[in-house]
């Protein structure tokens, strides 16, 4: 009788023994747009679109550029450090310079932003981003395709009259 | 069979490696013979404008045809005088030649193989044009149609070439005549050209080709064979009657409506975009060019800078882009730039200065 005692106690104290400490996950950091955007990007497809005709219905109203002065060799990096803050960036190729080629960045949004609008890729040609020299738009965030739409707009009194539109995927 | 497969394959591969080796120039925007149709045996001259080939304006140009025969064979990298075509100007180019003769083959051999093809190349091969066919018209059907008269093409134009075949078979009187002759003229016989049986040139001119058994053709273009074509001449029609040497029968009264005159599209010049700042890139184009007009030349001052360049192309197009941005780094103070374009005949295709837009 006593051994079953022991039996029955030695018993519950191996279910104990096999109890984990409950699982309830760590805090993880959700996705910003910086883990998407960092690493190399090539050029597939650069236009030149022309918003005062395209405003006004007339032709042609786009250029496609993509095979002139060196695009079809355009790269662009967006570099971040080890905690996924933006850094610099640059631009190889050799291509002209329509924007700051080399510099450090930064976007006016982390994240996605919930309500329509897009997010904004300020580039500065200090590290401290005190002189902003141009700013891009990321028109297409990257997804699971690795591809990204980015556009520079010339604007002159508030009115854009031109948009560069840069298509790259990752070369990562 | 494993063997000929690999033949092919190497035989792909190595003409691949050597297509590449030479410069491509395009393909040819307009072919044309003269006269319109013609027999194999037939002395013809096939017309090529390749004002949309990256050709030079004065290129020594030459034909390397490999069907039905290859007359030129192994001598690609330096080609015969007997292949080298006559530079007519303003991007055409002709050749004139005798099927039979050039091919060494008979009417019916060059009838049965797959056609006229070629490449058009310069004398080293390291230009050379798309591959080209020229289509052949056969008439023979024309033989056993019961026909009077059958025109190529059916409605001609004033500078084109205009083939009449007459069938004498059809009209009593033309038995065994020695010589049949067109007496025309244009726009209801306001321009003429008569059979003037007494006046030996004429005869000749008006004289109609034999192609035996009571078949003749008449072969002309109409702006040539008319003297005295005023300037702006709108043809509408051509009437005529064949007749046979010294008015011994007619055809009676005959006429050919001519083709609608289509003027062809004004060239419309344009800058792009139509607003600029100094860090863009200035597109130039020009579209719809005269016959001969293949470069641009411009000359751009922004303040104490100066931009030259040129563009090329052809008649359908000539676009280049200027990289302002490059050009113009580094500047400031200058709020405008002064274009002047110029074509390869050194006529002024636009004189203007183009305000630059300040960047918010």
């Amino acid at each position: 009788m006593k051994s079953i005692k022991i039996l029955v106690l030695v018993f519950f104290g191996l279910l104990a023994l096999s109890c984990n400490n409950s699982d309830d996950g760590s805090y993880v950091e959700p996705i910003t747009i910086y883990e998407k955007m960092q690493g190399n990007w090539n050029l597939m497809n650069l236009r030149m679109v022309d918003q005062f005709a395209k405003a006004n219905a007339i032709e042609p109203s786009e250029q496609n550029l993509s095979a002139l002065f060196n695009f079809d060799v355009f790269q662009i990096t967006f570099n971040v450090d080890a905690a996924m803050h933006p850094t610099n960036y640059e631009v190889s190729g050799n291509v002209p310079p329509i924007f700051q080629l080399s510099g450090y960045w930064e976007l006016n949004s982390s994240f996605q932003p919930t309500s329509p609008g897009t997010i904004q890729i300020n580039l500065y040609s200090d590290a401290q981003k005190a002189n902003k020299t141009d700013t891009l738009l990321l028109t297409s965030v990257p997804g699971s395709n690795a591809e990204m739409e980015v556009q520079l707009i010339r604007s002159s009194g508030g009115t854009p009259f031109i948009s560069y539109v840069f298509s790259l995927n990752s070369n990562n | 069979m494993k063997r000929i497969i690999y033949t092919i394959l190497i035989a792909l591969f190595v003409a691949n490696n050597f297509a590449q080796a030479q410069q491509e120039v395009g393909g040819a925007n307009k072919i044309w013979s003269y006269p319109v149709i013609y027999n194999y045996d037939e002395g013809v001259t096939w017309y090529f404008d390749l004002s949309t080939t990256t050709f030079a304006v004065d290129e020594e140009v030459y034909i390397w045809i490999w069907s039905p025969s290859e007359p030129d064979a192994g001598n690609w990298e330096n080609s015969s005088e007997f292949a080298h075509l006559t530079n007519e100007g303003n991007m055409l180019w002709s050749f004139t030649f005798t099927p039979t003769e050039y091919f060494s083959m008979t009417p019916e051999d060059i009838a049965a193989s797959a056609g006229f093809w070629m490449r058009l190349k310069d004398k080293t091969g390291a230009k050379q044009t798309d591959v080209i066919n020229v289509s052949y018209t056969a008439f023979s059907s024309f033989y056993t149609a019961n026909e009077l008269i059958r025109t190529y093409p059916e409605a001609p134009t004033l500078n084109g070439g205009l083939s009449i075949l007459f069938n004498s078979n059809l009209v009593p009187g033309f038995e065994n005549v020695p010589s049949v002759h067109f007496h025309s003229g244009l726009n209801n016989w306001s321009i003429l050209q008569e059979y003037q049986a007494w006046i030996p040139e004429i005869t000749e001119k008006t004289k109609l080709k034999d192609l035996g058994n009571g078949f003749y053709k008449m072969d002309l273009i109409p702006s040539e064979y008319y003297d005295n074509i005023p300037d702006g001449f709108v043809m509408e029609n051509i009437t005529y009657l064949m007749v046979a040497a010294d008015w011994v029968a007619n055809s009676g009264d005959q006429a050919i409506n001519a083709a609608e005159y289509i003027p062809p599209p004004p060239p419309v010049f344009r800058f792009f975009p139509l607003q600029i700042s100094k860090k863009d890139f200035l597109g130039i184009s020009r579209i719809n060019n005269e016959v001969g007009i293949n470069t641009l030349y411009y000359t751009i001052n922004a303040g104490t800078t100066q931009i030259t360049g040129e563009f090329n192309g052809g008649v359908s197009e000539i676009k280049g882009f200027v990289n302002l941005p490059s050009a113009l780094q580094g500047i400031s103070n200058i709020n405008e730039i002064h274009v002047l374009v110029k074509d390869n005949t050194d006529r002024t295709i636009s004189d203007t200065t183009i305000p630059l837009k300040t960047l918010d």
